[in-house]
């Protein structure tokens, strides 16, 4: 290579813009097709009881950059040997019960070998999909879903945000197993791709066996398909113009990061923004700015400190399953019905709910209420399958706004967005960009009609 | 009355399929498939000999649906019932055959019910939607001014196919009885592609049981338990089962919102029962459900006295039960 190439080369690396979304591919089979041809640069071949060292020689070849997936147990000498194979990383597949020894394990790889990307992935991830409310077909019986589990989505959207507060900076990164079926298409892998994009997360792809087969062999129906899950890769693989970040006006604080939990998957799937918080390392300025804070985590002094200054300056603060005596029990208690007092402190007031939270879906509805009109960051209509999420700038405005449709047919949408914009663009993986939207503006909210989302969309929200 | 009943969808069918009635049984295939058609997701398990047969089926059934809700959809501002809702106000309007069918047999159940059930209810179905999504309560004058838009007998049907509003802010809800209307045209659709043994659920709310499973006499449906303590269920074999209840009490609120609005009060039921209806098709089913929650155990059950091959079940968080039996027997499976 030459110097001037070697010069932009490097030029290139320092500014290009990070990956939004990252899709990693699974691959099982002894041979696969080149990485021009596929459209990933990224593939992950499992650590079994060794290293796949052919394939891991075939894929650099073939042109990607590859990566290891193995337990934790085994990931020191799967690193050494990744290093001396000139792997781009490993993948850490990490038990809920080894969380506590992975952040000393990565350190120790990275130290170890620092050219080494050491990645985990998290566990708990699901195939996103929708989802009848009543028949789902396993092993041949045909059963029924929980009604707490409506509206009928299943998103990793709670786990994703749970992932960026706990293993900050690294993108959280996961991936799932399909669930039974017996024919993948190519709308299941796109919903895949698309919810990891949508979310700002790394996403481990696993292409089902025959589709890895008809790949290789050339196959025109898997080729087909692949082609049509591409055109959801390039779009879910932007990269964003300047960093951006969630928006949310809603703070979770817990005790723990449990991504199982019913509460965050509901607060998800009802459109409305939160931010996840542990209490043990909570700072008070991270709340500012939250319209409500609900509290999960059990008070000790400090806290409950901090959460009637929060209150005081205008937020609503939800405690969920109180008990004892707190600053705000000073001021009138009203009780507003068999589970919930309320507080009235500065211009604020603390709401304390006397029991856990029995019923997620409607505990969603009532967040969505206390929230109320003016401090709706986002609603949708007819979007009960449709998850948005607002990004903002560093400028705190929120310019994107990413819409996954999980029902996988074309749907029209009314979106209503918080805040005075004067364009509105659209794209999607189907027309690429940009539709121009008409904005109808009132009250310091910006309505406008998605004409058409089948799988993803993106909304670019400006203002003069 | 409602504008979704997504709520009330915890009917829970298992179908005991033994080894030989799974995938395949006397060269019987099970196809299934769901679509999010009427703001809600439609299932359909069909039978049939081979699976192109069985899937060409449920397409069709499925397109029926959509058809259904380019007809009765609320949201649609093309819908037929939307263009109706604009223009019928003492303007007599022709309107397609299946919506028409629709509006008729609401209106006889307004009239069983003695304005209970009511399709016009939707300018407070609206207002109470609203509170629903995060606006103040609706004021009493907000109330009284929608009610006074409300009243089912203030709709002239003219057969076979006009309409006129005899009101000028009247305005149609087809929320209570247009997924069992959808789910019975589904069903015909199934019967005319030759299938006779499968199950359509719109969403929990209403489900329409064709023939039985291979080497079963029946669908096995558990009906919704809020008190989780009880565990009715049904077998059903063409029949229809629907599920009424009213939004769940709000955890955080001093009042509570909800979709079920009595015409009477203006204002949403207060009642925590569920109320399981079983008929033999899921336009009755979906239309009852509603009615006798409305009207309550005591004066439902006298409702459905007079009625043949229907039962019901109200059935409490606090496992209170109330039931009327003149049709399939509903079964516990659990005893408190």
């Amino acid at each position: 290579m030459s110097f001037r190439n070697m010069v932009l080369l490097c030029l290139c690396a320092i500014f290009s813009p990070s990956a939004w979304s990252t899709v990693f591919v699974q691959w099982n089979g002894a041979t696969l097709p080149p990485a021009s041809s596929l459209g990933v640069n990224e593939i992950v071949l499992a650590w079994e009881r060794g290293a796949p060292t052919a394939l891991l020689a075939t894929a650099r070849k073939q042109g990607y950059r590859v990566y290891v997936e193995t337990p934790l147990n085994q990931a020191t000498s799967a690193a050494k040997r990744c290093a001396e194979k000139s792997c781009a990383g490993i993948i850490l597949n990490v038990l809920e019960s080894e969380s506590a020894e992975t952040e000393k394990s990565i350190a120790s790889l990275r130290s170890a070998y620092p050219k080494l990307r050491v990645l985990v992935l998290s566990p708990g991830g699901k195939q996103p999909k929708m989802r009848g409310s009543l028949i789902i077909k396993r092993d041949s019986v045909l059963e029924v879903s929980s009604p707490t589990a409506q509206p009928w989505i299943d998103t990793n959207l709670a786990l994703i945000k749970i992932e960026q507060r706990s293993r900050r900076p690294q993108i959280p990164l996961y991936t799932f197993s399909w669930a039974d079926q017996t024919i993948l298409t190519a709308d299941d892998y796109s919903l895949a791709v698309a919810e990891a994009g949508a979310f700002n997360a790394d996403l481990v792809l696993q292409p089902d066996e025959h589709l890895q087969e008809g790949l290789n062999k050339r196959d025109g129906e898997a080729w087909a398909l692949w082609n049509q899950v591409r055109s959801t890769l390039r779009f879910s693989a932007h990269a964003s113009a300047g960093r951006l970040e969630p928006a949310a006006n809603v703070a979770v604080i817990v005790d723990q990061l449990d991504p199982s939990d019913e509460v965050t998957n509901l607060l998800s799937r009802h459109n409305i923004p939160f931010q996840v918080f542990i209490a043990a390392d909570l700072k008070t300025e991270e709340l500012k700015g939250f319209d409500i804070v609900i509290v999960f985590a059990k008070l000790n002094a400090e806290t409950a400190e901090r959460i009637n200054n929060l209150a005081s300056g205008a937020a609503t603060v939800v405690v969920v399953d109180v008990h004892g005596t707190y600053p705000w029990q000073s001021s009138q208690p009203v009780q507003l019905n068999e589970h919930t007092t309320s507080y009235a402190v500065g211009s604020g007031k603390v709401l304390e709910l006397a029991e856990p939270v029995s019923d997620p879906e409607t505990f969603a509805q009532d967040i969505r209420r206390l929230l109320g009109k003016r401090n709706a960051l986002l609603s949708l209509w007819n979007g009960l399958t449709t998850i948005a999420v607002p990004y903002k700038d560093r400028g705190a405005r929120m310019t994107l706004l990413e819409l996954v449709n999980y029902a996988g047919e074309p749907l029209r949408l009314q979106v209503q967005v918080k805040g005075s914009f004067t364009m509105i663009r659209y794209e999607t993986p189907e027309h690429g960009c940009c539709e121009s939207l008409e904005p109808v503006k009132h009250d310091g909210f910006t309505e406008f009609v998605i004409p058409e989302i089948r799988i993803a969309g993106r909304v670019h929200l400006e203002s003069q | 009355m409602r504008f979704d009943k997504r709520w009330a969808a915890a009917l829970v069918v298992v179908i005991l399929s033994a080894a030989s009635s799974a995938q395949s049984s006397d060269k019987q295939i099970l196809v299934y498939k769901e679509k999010y058609i009427m703001g809600t997701v439609f299932e359909i398990a069909a039978y049939a000999e081979s699976s192109e047969k069985a899937s060409a089926a449920i397409d069709k059934a499925l397109q029926e649906i959509v058809r259904m809700d380019d007809l009765m959809s609320n949201y649609k501002p093309e819908s037929a019932l939307s263009r109706l809702n604009r223009s019928a106000h003492f303007h007599t309007q022709k309107v397609p055959p299946d919506l028409y069918r629709v509006i008729e047999q609401a209106v006889q159940f307004s009239r069983l019910s003695g304005g209970k059930f009511d399709i016009t209810v939707a300018p407070l179905v609206n207002l109470w939607k609203a509170a629903l999504l995060g606006d103040s309560m609706p004021s009493l004058s907000q109330r009284q001014q929608a009610e006074g838009c409300v009243g089912y007998e203030k709709i002239e049907l003219t057969p076979p196919d006009q309409i006129t509003f005899r009101s000028s802010c009247m305005q149609l809800d087809l929320g209570a009885i247009g997924k069992g209307y959808a789910v019975d045209r589904a069903g015909e659709m199934l019967h005319s592609s030759g299938i006779r043994n499968a199950l359509i659920n719109s969403g929990g709310s209403t489900i329409l049981a064709m023939g039985s499973p291979p080497g079963q006499p029946g669908w096995l449906v558990h009906l919704r338990d809020p008190s989780h303590k009880i565990d009715p269920y049904v077998m059903l074999k063409d029949q229809s089962v629907s599920t009424s209840e009213q939004t769940a009490v709000s955890l955080l609120a001093p009042e509570s919102a909800g979709h079920i609005i009595d015409p009477a009060t203006g204002s949403p039921i207060d009642t925590q029962f569920a109320v399981s209806v079983i008929t033999s098709l899921g336009t009755p089913s979906d239309g009852l459900a509603t009615t006798l929650l409305l009207l309550g155990p005591k004066v439902g059950k006298s409702l459905v006295d007079g009625m043949s091959n229907v039962s019901a079940i109200w059935l409490s968080p606090k496992a209170e039960i109330e039931t009327v039996n003149h049709g399939p027997g509903i079964l516990f499976g659990k005893q408190l």
